[in-house]
């Protein structure tokens, strides 16, 4: 898979009739219906919805975490569906970057290595203490997870996933466990950094306010899409307060 | 009642999520009680039957023998004090050829007594009938002989005594509290089919000893609380006129002796090992429960939060480690059962008693039970602590991240010298020291049970080599019925086949020194004997110097003796007075008390001329047939040995023996190796499956993460290597001297061999335990994590 062709209006991922059916003791759950969507490389989007309404679902078969029941999603025109679970790895491995709600840190690790921890399987990954550094964390190179506030947590976690320069960034509810003030600083962080090694960015989010800092926001209801917006004028997350 | 309920539906459903760690642990606590069960129970049925046939056949207490007593002096005997009963027979032995054997029997003839139900020692018939007293032609035979040696009622077997032959018609088969265990005097191990004993008439017997009213042996019932040493002295007074040899009581018989030593390593057994397992048991709740506890944290403060009082929302814990407890006790008391069954099975070979029913020993079950129900509570008691001190309003909270911090590997291991993977290894083993420590300690106690009980093959290996092929070097030995002018060897040189020989005077002696006893035979041997040497510590052969005597090491300990230190001695066998000898060296003898002299001085010393008690002998080969033919045909003969019927005769009992009980301990130690390896990778699972799962998401493949997983119990169980091996060692020690017996002495030989069964053992528990864990490596929820905190 090319890594470096950079031509503005590249698609990254194409989405055709991406339909996910859990099979439940209750019954049928569709948590995806039919999904079409092309995400350009290098765009910034927000995924928009309700509990339930399949954002996170899209978001894990994107990131090769979740298998679909039928349709197809191609990466750079190569099919990801269909892929063995080894290389669904391999290529999580390559391309992919993934923020938690949870921060999901390995407490045993400092921050450094916690970064060091992806960047060691990486083929050209930045060194951690320059991924902590744009992240601001230059001053907490050694703390253990527990030493650190919520938002550097998170901080950290944005470092540790940009470190290996991912050609996708996955965050799933990034903010979700912040308050305000914090997530703004993560946000910002998250978007410069990520301009910065040029990644595709799809965040998850229950928040609207944060799609005012998309290229395009993605609404989600009962498994479907039901609207895209472009934003003419991307805001800066300093720029914003929930 | 509710609240109760539901509780108690936290335990079962805790048990059923947790069964395959609450098994493991259950299994080891399974294997502590069987062992007690087993052993005390064992014990206890050897000990009825014992009673029993020891009531039945009126066995005596004090044992005696003389050259020709006449009956007149059993009165006197009778008289002594705290004597009730003597009963006075004639014993007599001699080689007996028996169809389909190559080497002759030696057969025992021992009279009847006029009065069977009046007498000592007396035998139970298992089949047929008592001779016709009248008749000087029918015997009864030791039925384990018969047995062995093919003998069925009706045959008619010859043996010669002092030079008449005696044939009598096997009419019954019978067994005595004398020979509840037979060792052969060579090997002491049971040769039943060469260890003939029949019982005849006494008219019969008389005649072929040419003892006519007299006797040769005797035994005595003693009132209880008698003195045995007064009585001792008395008989051995009573009888010094006529030949007496020094009595003995009941404690120095040699089947009681046996069957002694056989009860007390089966205490041993049932005392020693079943702590071993509660101990690792209790470690192993102590690191299940805790984490549960851990995980549960939100539950507890639940609980509390809605009123439940804190030992009550803490005690599904301990409830959960009682049933642990429980669970092992019951599983073990039911193996222990069966086991003890099974071992009487194997006991019905070496101990010979008319009914050996398996016993079920309640006591020894009971106090392993709640040893066990006790060990699993205790190990349960810091995490139950913690759970009752949890207060609601911390418990509700989100647990912070584990605090972790540089630790002294840290400092050791600069930057980016290890990976990060190993680093979180290291990390957690720092964190959790105790969990290592107890990890690490279980795992070796798993490798040292493993070696620790592998030592026998090498040491009896090197024991049999050590006793008949280097110590001694004859092919066959003779012993004469009595003591023969040396010129005897020249006769015996000229047998087919004989093609060296030696003379040897074996004597019964009592050695004391320091205030210390033991009774013995003191071997004389030729200055430069080839065939049998003393050798030292170096596989040197000991010269004699002057009158001193060699004294095995296991003699020499027991006397408290050192080489210049000087012993005194009694002659059992004959009449010659008490001496004293300088001890001039210690032999390196696995045989158990031994002393060796110059045949020259041994014979000054009894004062009876130029004398011995048998030869050894090398013959052919090819022409051994001819040649046992041709002692069975010399009265002079009453013994013969060969050494290669001893030693495979050795193998076939020890390792038969041995076989069912290393079987045991390989399986108990591989329990323990695999219960603490499991229970340990779960717990790790359980804490860092949601780690796990984050770098699964992350790109890592899963036998990285397997790695992360396991490199810690992995890691712990090479740290164990060492910590078990020397465990092994000076476990093998301890059960070294604590099996070693009088007759007896086991050396520690641990072979490459014994390294690599346990050590193959101990591997493959631990991979079996990591293999099943890291299974679940596989399993793991990617997209769970991404939504949950743990």
């Amino acid at each position: 898979m090319p890594r470096t062709a950079s031509t503005p209006g590249d698609i990254a991922f194409s989405v055709r009739g991406l339909t996910k059916v859990y099979v439940t003791g209750a019954g049928e759950v569709h948590a995806l219906r039919g999904v079409d969507l092309d995400v350009r490389r290098g765009e910034t989007l927000v995924l928009l919805g309700p509990s339930g309404s399949g954002k996170s679902t899209l978001l894990n078969i994107l990131g090769g975490l979740d298998r679909a029941s039928a349709g197809t999603v191609t990466f750079h025109g190569e099919a990801l569906t269909g892929k063995t679970e080894r290389e669904l790895t391999a290529y999580r491995r390559a391309f992919v970057g993934f923020i938690f709600q949870f921060f999901n840190l390995v407490p045993s690790l400092t921050a450094r290595e916690n970064v060091a921890l992806i960047t060691e399987v990486s083929r050209a990954p930045m060194a951690p203490e320059a991924a902590l550094g744009m992240v601001g964390l230059s001053d907490r190179l050694d703390h253990f997870p527990a030493q650190l506030s919520g938002g550097q947590q998170q901080r950290v976690a944005v470092a540790r996933a940009i470190a290996k320069r991912p050609e996708i960034l996955l965050c799933d509810e990034p903010t979700g466990s912040l308050d305000s003030e914090s997530g703004v600083q993560v946000l910002n962080a998250l978007v410069e950094v990520a301009r910065e090694v040029g990644a595709t960015t799809m965040i998850v989010s229950h928040n609207a306010a944060i799609g005012a800092i998309a290229d395009r926001v993605i609404h989600f209801r009962d498994g479907a899409i039901t609207r895209i917006i472009e934003n003419p004028i991307k805001r800066a997350p300093g720029e914003m307060r929930w | 009642m509710v609240t109760l309920r539901s509780l108690d539906l936290k335990l079962l459903r805790d048990l059923l999520r947790l069964k395959w760690q609450v098994l493991a642990i259950a299994l080891l606590i399974a294997c502590g009680v069987a062992v007690t069960t087993m052993a005390y129970s064992a014990q206890k049925a050897l000990e009825d039957a014992q009673a029993r046939f020891y009531e039945v056949t009126r066995f005596a207490d004090v044992f005696a023998a003389a050259r020709s007593g006449p009956l007149s002096r059993v009165e006197d005997l009778a008289r002594i004090d705290g004597v009730l009963a003597v009963d006075a027979r004639i014993s007599e032995s001699g080689l007996m050829s028996v169809p389909g054997l190559a080497r002759p029997a030696i057969a025992r003839v021992i009279s009847l007594p006029r009065d069977e139900q009046a007498a000592l020692n007396r035998i139970v018939l298992i089949r047929g009938r008592l001779p016709d007293p009248s008749r000087l032609d029918e015997a009864v035979a030791l039925k384990t002989f018969m047995d062995a040696a093919g003998v069925s009622l009706g045959d008619q077997l010859t043996t010669v005594i002092g030079g008449r032959a005696l044939t009598f018609r096997i009419v019954g088969a019978a067994l005595p509290a004398e020979y509840v265990f037979t060792p052969s005097p060579e090997s002491f191990m049971p040769d039943d089919a060469h260890q003939g004993v029949f019982w005849a008439p006494r008219a019969a017997v008389e005649r072929a000893a040419g003892l006519g009213g007299g006797f040769n042996t005797v035994s005595l019932d003693l009132a209880a609380g008698a003195s045995v040493p007064a009585v001792l002295q008395a008989v051995d007074r009573i009888l010094a006129p006529y030949g007496g040899r020094l009595s003995y009581a009941r404690k120095d018989q040699v089947s009681h002796a046996f069957l002694t030593a056989e009860l007390r390593e089966l205490s041993i057994m049932g005392a020693v090992l079943p702590p071993v397992f509660l101990i690792v048991a209790a470690a192993l709740v102590h690191l299940v429960v805790g984490r549960l506890v851990d995980a549960e944290r939100e539950q507890i403060g639940l609980l509390k939060a809605f009123g439940y009082g804190d030992l009550e929302a803490a005690s599904p814990y301990l409830r959960l480690a009682g049933a642990i407890g429980l669970l092992g006790a019951v599983g073990g008391g039911l193996a222990g059962g069966w086991l003890g069954a099974a071992v009487m099975e194997q006991y019905r070979e070496y101990f010979r008693f008319p009914v050996l029913d398996p016993a079920f020993h309640w006591p020894g079950f009971a106090v392993a039970s709640v040893a066990s129900v006790g060990a699993a509570l205790a190990g349960s008691l810091l995490a139950v602590r913690r759970a009752v001190r949890l207060s609601p309003a911390v418990a509700m909270q989100p647990p912070r991240p584990a605090s972790y911090r540089q630790g002294l590997l840290d400092r050791l291991v600069p930057g980016k010298t290890i990976d990060q993977s190993s680093r979180m290894i290291v990390r957690n083993l720092e964190r959790f020291p105790l969990r290592a420590g107890l990890t690490t300690l279980g795992l070796a106690a798993s490798l040292s049970l493993l070696l620790g009980t592998q030592f026998v093959f090498g040491s009896l290996d090197y024991l049999i080599d050590q006793a008949y092929y280097r110590a001694q070097r004859w092919s066959d030995a003779v012993g004469f019925g009595e003591v023969r002018a040396s010129h005897a060897i020249s006769e015996v040189l000229r047998l087919p086949g004989v093609f060296a020989a030696e003379p040897v005077r074996v004597v019964g002696v009592q050695i004391r020194a320091k205030g210390r006893e033991a009774r013995t035979r003191l071997t004389g041997l030729e200055r430069d004997a080839q065939l049998q040497r003393a050798l030292d510590g170096q596989g040197r052969p000991i010269p004699f110097q002057g009158r001193g005597v060699i004294l095995s090491e296991a003699l020499a300990a027991r006397l408290g003796t050192v080489p210049g230190d000087r012993v005194s001695l009694d002659i059992v066998d004959g009449r010659a007075p008490s001496t004293d000898l300088p001890v001039t060296a210690l032999a390196e003898d696995y045989s158990g008390y031994a002393a060796y002299m110059a045949l020259d001085e041994l014979n000054r010393l009894m004062a009876d001329g130029d004398r011995v008690s048998g030869a050894q002998l090398l013959v052919k080969p090819d022409a051994r047939a001819g040649f046992y033919r041709a002692i069975e045909r010399i009265p002079l003969i009453v013994a013969a040995t060969s050494r290669d019927d001893t030693v495979a005769n050795w193998r076939k009992v020890m390792i038969e023996a041995l076989r069912v009980s290393l079987t045991f301990y390989v399986g108990f130690a591989a329990a323990i190796a695999f219960g603490v390896a499991y229970n340990t990778s779960r717990i790790a699972l359980s804490e860092r499956a949601r780690d796990l799962a984050t770098l699964r998401v992350l790109g890592f493949e899963r036998r990285e993460c397997a790695y992360i997983l396991l490199g810690e119990v992995l890691l712990l169980a090479i740290v164990a290597i060492p910590l078990g091996l020397l465990g092994g060692y000076g476990l093998a020690r301890s059960l070294v001297a604590a099996f070693s017996r009088e007759e007896l002495r086991l050396p520690l030989i641990l072979t490459p061999g014994s390294y690599a069964v346990s050590l193959t053992a101990y591997l493959a528990a631990v991979g079996l335990a990591a293999l099943l864990v890291g299974r679940r490596v596989w399993a793991l929820d990617l997209v769970a994590v991404l939504k949950t905190r743990e």
